[in-house]
């Protein structure tokens, strides 16, 4: 997914804001279903089948979400049935289902955008807007593993030293307080190192320049562009049909601007596979010449 | 006029009562090298940091610092901070950020220079130093060699006038530190870069130097060419230790005139002497070189390795691949090798955290499994972990003696002056010593150490040589995994070379030493071919000083 | 921001885009999706607040000792996350902005929020994670003169915290999911939720008995020894 996943960060970020703030905001079902199978189908060509188990447990929630409004909710005029005097109706399951799917849908995007900001990635978005508070998440990008594999070094030390019990929770709990303060001591003590290094660096002397590995070519710019657009196009289109859940689950007809939200909302979800398949025609393209 | 001048310099402390600099004075040309040495406590740091005017320590100072004719005191702060490149000890601690590159472009962010000049100036510094291949790797990835490289390269990239080290090699293995040596002494030579550094490893870096300047108790004991500074040294004992092997042995056979620094002069020397002096009179020595104590087999062992396997996930390679050794009682074992040659995994198995995957590990002839809870760790085996601020929990060092149980009369060496001081104010030596403190209160019969001297100056290391010693004597089994060759042929009475995660020599240091090449140690290098099996200084000197007395006999009669 | 050359010019936008933009993103969404507006005008307030507060960090005038040390609160805090049922976050930032400070104590814990994030999992709801903790971190450090002289009052805080903090998000999942504020689906899901919450109050409140003290003394010692 190079031809998607390599584009400039703000790219990326605006992207992934579109896709699931449509989502997020709209009860459409139409626009719903097709970002709900367009966040899933994207997560899974980036990570594969890798993680089944994240999968079920996905699956889990969009159940739950579905069978808790009609639970706890009774409007509507279809009753499908009456549990404990209260009633079903299937206005309050097609809402569930609405919004689980809104739930889901988003969740997946997110994912996907979590698995391609990477912490430079990370850094370039938020140093924009303040250099200071880029430094700030670097720094704390590099002690995060430093920290992990000092924990993993103290709580040894410790053991080796034969002076404490592991026998049961309370001894492993006091065990972990004592290894989390000689951590907190190790890391505060050294952090002042860094903070020398800082300084000697003329770190605070004026103003400081923010430079990054990353640059605005023309597909950056095409990605930019073209999610903005798709964006305002679906937004516009769902916002010509009316969807009423309650009292009654109504859709009002199906109108050329509503279809052309839903083509543009397509459109949207499916751009990082029209990206790689252009960069895939390009390269062969490339190697073919040669 | 001076590139760099002080005048009448001197430092106090808030709250000390003796100034920790006093009355210095000195000028630096440009594009001079110079090494700052002296004991420790010597006021050698304050000084690097009082020549850095963002690091400089807080407290009352006099006289006048120059850079390139301006006082310091009146430089605007970007010029300051910028003129002045500063790298500290640790390397680990020093980085700020999570990539190479940025770290790279961190200083040059700070400058407020335009993108495309850091651009260029980062692309530049990288080729130069090498750091093209690992330029968009997380920092944490790289090894403390390449840490420190980073570092000076970060400083570099700023175009700084004057450079300043404190001892950059002190954390490194003997080829990382060897590399970073030489880089410093092509920015040199290269670009007529200013240098001072602070630096114990003198072995190395003495020849390569303009002038040392010497320092004891905040004065200045001189500042000379670096063959007149060594033979300054010589006078002071506790300066003598970190002089490099052949000024040593020139110092200890009595000689006078221009003072050896390097291996080559040194092996000129023996050379000049042995000429002198009949040729079967020192041959006489040869094999003079006897396992010191023949411990192998006799006593019962401690530890035990047979065929031991070990990797640490499925689907890695092997780290330890059928390492077998044994460690007697009242021995001490020192096993050497490369940066992943299994040292530091293998010292882990023997402590019980890695369980092995095949082969035995005995402890006291018992499997380690046999040892139910703490028992191991209880009057049995003590590890001295890499890092021993690892162990360190209290906040001060009374508490943490206390903590653990430690008696200071039954130790081999003094702790009584730091009762109160918090364990991370200690210097590196103080640290080593309070830490072994700390281990030996389990009253341990097998301990194992993990680079004990890194950071230590040569007095520290005479002090820990001689500790040890003395817990031998007690019937403690030792096992040290070291860097140090000079160490090593000191203490140990069997030495061990680890390569790949197997035992691919051992032997006592004489025959060790004196059969290795590339891990031995200066004065084998020296005297290979002309005395066999001659690891030490000491002993150098003494089968030197011996010949002659006896040439000088035989000349008599 | 990045593309701009003129640093006026960068500065007029940087704050145009909280101040204008934001509010008229949430009236346009409003005006879009009725059905939506309570949570579009929610998430609008939280991301304005957060970047209002972090832009104005760069302003303010902030040493390099206590960004590092709030850099070194941030990763203790997200590798604090990773050790089972204790979660140090709220506490951390307790301490934080105990010790340091109200305004790096809010940097403490909206940073916190955002980067564990990104190892447990990045949502809609990361915004508000951030405005909670970083609310938590500036009033403690508003009220660091009782908290430092009461052990109790302080474990006190740190469980009344843990459970106000689950409530809230509690209010915002109910947000996301429904079109208003809807009493029974907010009570069933502060019922589910209550395992959680309980576990978080008292986690908060036992790390807060047994390591306020010492993790205290050590942030003294560094700020006294190198003069934060």
């Amino acid at each position: 997914m190079q031809g998607f996943t390599e584009r400039n960060p703000i790219s990326v970020a605006v992207y992934f804001l579109a896709a699931a703030g449509v989502a997020m905001f709209s009860m459409d079902p139409v626009l719903l279903a097709v970002s709900l199978c367009g966040a899933v189908g994207l997560f899974l060509l980036l990570d594969g089948l890798g993680s089944l188990r994240s999968h079920l447990w996905m699956l889990g929630l969009f159940l739950l979400s579905a069978v808790i409004n009609p639970l706890t909710y009774h409007n509507g005029r279809t009753v499908l049935l009456v549990v404990n005097h209260n009633p079903i109706t299937l206005e309050a399951c097609l809402y569930g289902l609405a919004a689980a799917g809104m739930i889901v849908a988003t969740l997946y995007w997110f994912r996907s955008f979590s698995r391609i900001m990477t912490g430079d990635r990370l850094l370039y978005l938020l140093g924009g807007l303040s250099p200071g508070l880029a430094l700030v998440i670097s720094m704390a990008l590099r002690y995060v593993p430093l920290y992990g594999r000092q924990w993993r070094r103290v709580e040894e030390t410790q053991r080796t030293l034969g002076l404490y019990r592991e026998e049961n929770a309370v001894d492993t709990l006091r065990g972990k307080a004592r290894v989390f303060s000689a951590m907190t001591t190790w890391a505060l003590e050294n952090g002042v190192i860094t903070a020398d290094s800082m300084a000697a660096r003329g770190y605070g002397t004026g103003r400081r320049t923010h430079f990054t590995l990353f640059r605005f070519r023309a597909d950056d710019i095409l990605l930019l562009v073209l999610s903005l657009v798709l964006a305002g196009v679906s937004l516009w289109g769902a916002a010509g049909r009316t969807v009423q859940y309650y009292p009654v689950f109504c859709l009002s007809p199906l109108t050329g601007r509503a279809l052309a939200g839903y083509l543009a909302y397509g459109a949207l979800v499916l751009l990082p596979l029209i990206l790689q398949t252009k960069e895939a025609i390009a390269w062969h393209f490339w190697s073919w010449k040669k | 006029m001076a590139f760099l001048e002080l005048e009448k310099v001197s430092f106090t402390y808030p709250g000390a009562a003796a100034p920790a600099i006093r009355e210095l004075s000195f000028s630096v040309e440009e594009g001079e090298l110079i090494v700052l040495t002296g004991a420790t406590g010597s006021g050698k740091s304050t000084l690097l940091r009082l020549l850095k005017r963002e690091l400089a320590p807080r407290g009352e100072r006099r006289g006048v610092i120059r850079l390139g004719g301006a006082d310091m005191e009146s430089l605007p702060p970007r010029e300051a901070a910028f003129s002045v490149g500063y790298v500290l000890q640790r390397p680990e601690e020093q980085i700020v950020t999570d990539k190479v590159w940025h770290e790279l472009c961190f200083g040059l962010e700070n400058m407020g220079l335009p993108r495309e000049e850091i651009a260029r100036r980062v692309a530049e510094t990288a080729s130069y130093f090498g750091i093209e291949s690992w330029y968009e790797l997380p920092v944490c990835q790289l090894s403390g060699g390449q840490k420190q490289l980073l570092n000076l390269a970060a400083v570099m990239a700023m175009q700084p006038r004057l450079l300043l080290l404190d001892e950059p090699t002190a954390q490194l293995d003997p080829i990382a530190a060897a590399d970073l040596i030489a880089t410093i002494h092509r920015l040199n030579r290269d670009m007529g870069l200013t240098v001072l550094v602070i630096e114990h490893r003198l072995e190395e870096l003495l020849p390569l130097c303009h002038r040392a300047l010497v320092l004891r108790e905040g004065q200045l004991l001189g500042c000379d060419s670096p063959a007149r500074a060594a033979a300054l040294m010589a006078s002071d004992p506790r300066l003598a230790e970190s002089l490099p092997s052949a000024a040593r042995m020139h110092h200890l056979l009595g000689l006078t005139g221009e003072c050896p620094l390097s291996v080559s002069q040194g092996r000129q020397l023996v050379q000049r002497w042995m000429e002198t002096v009949p040729l079967h009179a020192a041959g006489a020595e040869t094999g003079a070189a006897v396992s010191p104590t023949g411990g192998k087999g006799a006593l019962p062992p401690a530890l035990e390795l047979k065929q031991v396997y070990f990797r640490y996930e499925r689907t890695a390679q092997d780290v330890l691949r059928g390492v077998s050794l044994r460690a007697a009682q009242g021995e001490i074992l020192c096993l050497l090798g490369g940066n992943g040659s299994g040292k530091s995994t293998l010292l882990g198995a023997a402590a019980g955290l890695r369980r092995v995957q095949h082969g035995q590990v005995r402890i006291f002839g018992q499997k380690l499994s046999q040892y139910k809870g703490q028992s191991l760790y209880r009057e049995c085996v003590a590890l001295l972990p890499q890092d021993v601020e690892t162990l360190f929990l209290c906040d001060t060092v009374r508490e943490e003696l206390a903590r653990t149980g430690a008696d200071l009369s039954c130790l081999p060496f003094d702790l009584t002056l730091l009762p109160d001081r918090h364990p991370y104010d200690l210097s590196g030596g103080e640290k080593q010593l309070l830490a072994l403190a700390m281990v030996l209160a389990q009253k341990p019969r097998l301990l194992l150490m993990d680079e004990p001297t890194k950071g230590l100056d040569a007095c520290a290391k005479k002090q820990y040589a001689q500790a040890l010693k003395a817990l031998r004597v007690q019937g403690t089994a030792i096992v040290i995994v070291t860097h140090d060759a000079v160490f090593a042929a000191d203490c140990a009475d069997r030495c061990l070379l680890l390569f790949r995660g197997q035992v691919a020599a051992e032997d006592a240091p004489g025959v060790f030493f004196g059969t290795n090449l590339f891990y031995t140690t200066p004065i084998s290098r020296m005297t290979r071919g002309l005395l066999p099996g001659c690891v030490t200084v000491e002993e150098a000197a003494a089968r030197l000083g011996k010949a002659s007395s006896a040439a000088r006999k035989e000349g008599g009669v | 921001m990045i593309l701009i050359k003129s640093s006026r010019l960068r500065a007029v936008l940087r704050w145009l885009i909280p101040l204008a933009a934001i509010p008229l993103l949430v009236a346009a969404g409003v005006a879009l999706f009725p059905q939506k507006q309570h949570l579009l005008v929610s998430l609008g307030v939280a991301v304005l607040a957060l970047v209002l507060f972090l832009c104005g960090f760069e302003r303010r005038q902030t040493g390099s000792r206590r960004m590092v040390l709030a850099a070194v609160i941030i990763a203790l805090c997200i590798a604090g996350r990773f050790i089972p049922l204790v979660k140090p976050v709220t506490a951390l930032t307790i301490l934080a902005g105990m010790y340091l400070g109200g305004e790096t104590g809010f940097l403490v814990g909206a940073l916190s929020a955002v980067l564990s994030n990104f190892y447990f999992g990045q949502g809609p709801w990361t915004p508000f994670q951030m405005l909670a903790w970083g609310m938590i971190g500036l009033s403690a450090g508003w009220l660091c003169r009782p908290l430092k002289k009461s052990r109790l009052l302080l474990a006190f805080y740190g469980l009344l915290t843990g459970v106000a903090y689950s409530l809230m998000m509690d209010v915002w999942t109910v947000l996301w999911y429904d079109s208003g504020l809807r009493w029974e689906l907010y009570r069933s899901a502060v019922v589910a939720a209550l395992p959680h919450t309980a576990l978080y109050g008292v986690s908060n409140l036992l790390f807060l008995w047994l390591l306020a003290k010492p993790v205290g003394r050590k942030l003294d010692r560094v700020k006294l020894k190198y003069g934060v």
